[in-house]
């Protein structure tokens, strides 16, 4: 639990320093983002070695504090927040000079580190209120680094994020109202010894986070606020700022519903996940500009996750889990690698459009390879991590032949992806347009966003451990 | 009817009359007013459930004192925006 | 019937009206002032709840500084009213029926909520108030318990300054200085702040706390930079930074001198574990920063980094 606390501590004792200190900010934020990768590390081993462990902040009895509870799931989650805020601080710094990226986003960062970090540990309905809300406000402000061109989309953002987590909290006082616990796992035991109709509760909850984690059909402001972010902030925001809310969903659902309303709560994620899949695909297929394109796949992909999550409460079997999660690990990786290829083709190209990536693949071929190359995991090819987790859903799938209508669906998906992957690919093999004798992009940076493309495919070799850490 | 029925009927009122105000707008000034009245609406049912025993729940009351503080800070940086965002379409 | 009946049965309707009357008024102005109003409404019924401390911070943060804020937003309007705002309005009717119907069902699931609750953590909060180091419970929930909500929530207040910042929002049209109210804000402030710091200094016995003293504080600087009687405060000067962040500071400092005053090599630690005898004076001393960090940063995003009037 020590390596845990520190975890979340160094981001934030690293965002008031940099506030202080603005000079050195990037350096020092930079260097918490490398540590709190150790510390995650050392959490994780520790979880593995000694077992899960739990702290009551402050040292109160269970209910009167917050608790913190580390287990294996929670630690992955925390070692993925660390590695992803490391590779995107790494790439940031190698490059943000080029790029104009406003030294605002160092605290900024490091604050959104801590808020997620501090969620994945909790396990309190108010508390996850309160990192809820930093969460929106500290996305939102990272979005409006772009200038004037994030203004609308910000707005949006930030006016659905507080309707959002009012609905959430509403739901919380009505749960509150009812057993007089916050703390889920206590509230678990209420709800099992002394069931009574908390439908309108766990809905208000449900319909918060869908739209805080962008889960179809809430899913509208996300396309043009990721896309209109500066891209080391769209990877951060794609790859780890919705998997909050979808872990807070999958915590209170599997906890907090009984066996009846969690097969009503499945229907409910299998169709919206189906939908997601088929209309996120399809909207990525057709949008004429690079990071809408990518931001409608986070929309697509996510359909993955809600469907593993209805599965999970239909059939409840335990594979569906380990897929959620270790679809939520690849995404994260093969999108913070996506956004940051793509964010760096278009910085040294020029262009926001798709057409831009003609012959990438003689002028930049690394930054393609990357985009190639996570691509492989967002649709699914073996031996990725996006592959081991389509095969954990599928498995299971075949011998629940009542759901057979999901296996074209997730066919369909399947298709759509590869579809607008190879578009981006076909035109990078284009003859390329002419570029300046003297165009030489930093090769830094390039070799920064193929990093997590190439974890993402070693992912696969680490299934065995991961299955078996998730599987409890 | 109980003093605590009735102001959470009240608070159910408020929470529609926010709702509507957040889709019917029209300006954006006006669809903040209505995300505080919601959030208005959600304090008041947590302030009339603590006042369910006696003495009142003070647990719940700093979590609305928690709350009032979060939402005043959305409030401001949402009013900022929106000023920004207009002088920009205008 | 009995006056209180009818006190509550009229409060609450007048809540209602005044909600309504806020989202249909014609003019914005003639809204902001109505939001203003229910603020003070909701007040009253809470301290009609019982919840006194409540009602003071709604008061000062829910109506004083919401209204001020809205006031101020409402002045950096610009005249012409941009045809973008209207865009995305649902139809009336169906507005009107989803939001009834929305109301009618929670409406409904409120009234069954059992009005003697099942569980409740207040015999447990009662029972570890003495060693809590503050005898008030909302203090000891705030600064005790829950403490990591309270920093969090500093932090929430921190990234709405940050993001307010960012967005560079245009300032509002300059006033006269009015000569009597600059006679009145001198007047008035010592007063504000003794008011101030008395809330504060009560909060550990008695309903108050840092967040009503901050709001009170930055009332008082708020009128004083209205008045132009104060320099400007800007985020790039150290000691307004340093302020801004003192509430964070000494929450972390707190947090650290106990973790390693409470270290044991043998057990996990625990954060945000204050020491008994310094329970008191840790809470205090975070309250006391605390306070400070509030009022800035309110008086900062509602005056805003505005340059000296006429200059």
């Amino acid at each position: 639990m020590n390596f845990a606390l520190a975890a979340v501590l160094l981001p934030l004792l690293a965002a008031v320093l940099a506030l202080c200190w603005r000079r050195q900010a990037a350096r020092l934020v930079w260097l918490s983002t490398l540590f709190s990768l150790l510390l995650a590390l050392a959490a994780l081993w520790q979880v593995v070695t000694f077992g899960p462990a739990s702290m009551q902040l402050g040292g109160w009895q269970t209910g009167l504090a917050i608790r913190w509870q580390l287990n294996e799931l929670s630690a992955l989650l925390l070692l993925m927040t660390a590695l992803i805020h490391s590779l995107v601080a790494s790439y940031s710094l190698s490059q943000w000079r080029d790029a104009g990226l406003s030294a605002d986003f160092w605290p900024l960062s490091a604050l959104l580190q801590s808020a997620l970090s501090s969620l994945f540990l909790s396990v309190d309905l108010f508390n996850w209120y309160v990192t809820l809300e930093l969460l929106g406000l500290a996305a939102v402000a990272l979005v409006l680094l772009s200038g004037k061109k994030a203004l609308q989309a910000a707005m949006r953002y930030l006016l659905l994020s507080l309707a959002a987590s009012l609905c959430y909290l509403l739901g919380v006082a009505l749960l509150y109202g009812h057993y007089g616990w916050l703390d889920v796992p206590q509230l678990a035991v209420a709800i099992s010894e002394e069931p009574v109709d908390h439908r309108l509760a766990l809905w208000l909850i449900t319909a918060g986070l869908m739209l805080k984690a962008a889960l179809w059909p809430l899913h509208v402001w996300l396309p043009a606020a990721h896309a209109a972010a500066p891209a080391p902030v769209s990877a951060l925001l794609s790859a780890l700022v919705v998997k909050g809310p979808l872990f807070m969903l999958y915590m209170i659902w599997s906890q907090l519903a009984g066996p009846e309303l969690a097969v009503t709560g499945s229907w409910l994620f299998l169709l919206t996940g189906s939908m997601a899949l088929v209309v996120g695909g399809w909207s990525a297929l057709r949008t004429p500009y690079a990071k809408v394109m990518v931001a409608y796949s986070t929309v697509a992909q996510l359909g993955y996750g809600l469907l593993a999550l209805g599965l999970m409460l239909h059939l409840t079997d335990p594979a569906f889990t380990q897929a959620l999660f270790i679809f939520v690990l690849a995404h994260a990786l093969a999108k913070t690698s996506t956004f940051l290829a793509v964010g760096e083709m278009q910085l040294r190209l020029g262009g926001k459009r798709l057409s831009t990536f003609r012959g990438a693949s003689q002028t930049m071929p690394l930054a393609m390879f990357a985009v190639a190359v996570a691509g492989g995991s967002l649709i699914g090819l073996p031996p990725s991590g996006g592959f081991v987790a389509k095969w954990q859903l599928l498995l299971p799938l075949w011998q629940h032949s009542q759901l057979w209508w999901l296996l074209p669906v997730i066919l369909a998906g399947t298709l759509l992806s590869a579809a607008y992957i190879f578009r981006l690919v076909v035109l990078a093999f284009n003859r390329a347009k002419p570029v300046r004798p003297d165009f030489a992009p930093a090769l830094l940076p390039q070799w920064l966003a193929l990093l997590p493309a190439l974890l993402v495919w070693m992912l696969a070799f680490a299934s065995g451990s991961l299955l078996s850490w998730l599987g409890g | 009817m109980s003093l605590v029925h009735w102001y959470l009927l009240i608070a159910a009122g408020l929470w529609g009359i926010g709702c509507y105000g957040l889709i019917r707008g029209p300006e954006l000034l006006r669809r903040i007013i209505a995300l505080n009245l919601m959030g208005a609406a959600v304090f008041l049912v947590m302030v009339t459930l603590a006042a369910r025993t006696d003495p009142a729940d003070g647990v719940l009351h700093a979590l609305v004192l928690t709350g009032l503080v979060v939402a005043v800070s959305a409030t401001a940086f949402a009013l900022a925006l929106v000023a920004r965002t207009l002088s920009e379409s205008a | 019937m009995s006056g209180d009946f009818w006190f509550d049965a009229l409060l609450g309707l007048l809540l209602l009206l005044l909600a309504l009357a806020t989202i249909l008024a014609r003019q914005l102005a003639a809204a902001v002032m109505l939001y203003v109003v229910f603020g003070l409404m909701l007040a009253l019924a809470w301290a009609r709840l019982g919840a006194a401390d409540l009602a003071l911070a709604e008061a000062a943060i829910g109506a004083g500084l919401t209204g001020a804020l809205l006031f101020s937003a409402l002045a950096r309007q610009p005249k012409s009213l941009a045809p973008a705002q209207g865009a995305g309005r649902v139809e009336r009717l169906p507005a009107l029926l989803l939001c009834s119907a929305i109301s009618a069902v929670l409406g409904w699931t409120l009234w069954q909520l059992p009005l003697q609750p099942q569980h409740s953590q207040l015999p447990a909060a009662l029972e570890q108030l003495g060693s809590s180091g503050t005898e008030h419970l909302v203090t000891a929930v705030l600064l005790n318990f829950r403490a990591w909500d309270t920093l969090l929530e500093l932090l929430v207040l921190l990234l709405a300054l940050l993001g307010t910042r960012l967005v560079a929002a245009p300032e509002p049209a300059a006033l006269q200085h009015w000569p009597l109210a600059r006679q009145w804000s001198k007047r008035l402030l010592p007063l504000l702040v003794l008011v101030a710091f008395f809330v504060l200094w009560r909060g550990a016995t008695a309903p108050g706390g840092a967040f009503q003293a901050g709001a009170l504080l930055a009332a008082a600087l708020v009128v004083l930079r209205l008045n132009g009687q104060l320099p400007a405060l800007r985020f790039d000067f150290w000691w307004v930074r340093a302020l801004i962040l003192a509430g964070v500071l000494a929450f972390l400092l707190a947090g650290l001198l106990s973790l390693w005053l409470n270290w044991q090599p043998e057990q996990a630690a625990q954060w945000l574990r204050w020491p008994l005898p310094l329970a008191k004076g840790l809470i205090l001393l975070i309250e006391l920063s605390a306070t400070l960090a509030i009022g800035l940063t309110l008086t900062l995003l509602v005056v805003g980094e505005r340059k000296e009037l006429g200059a």
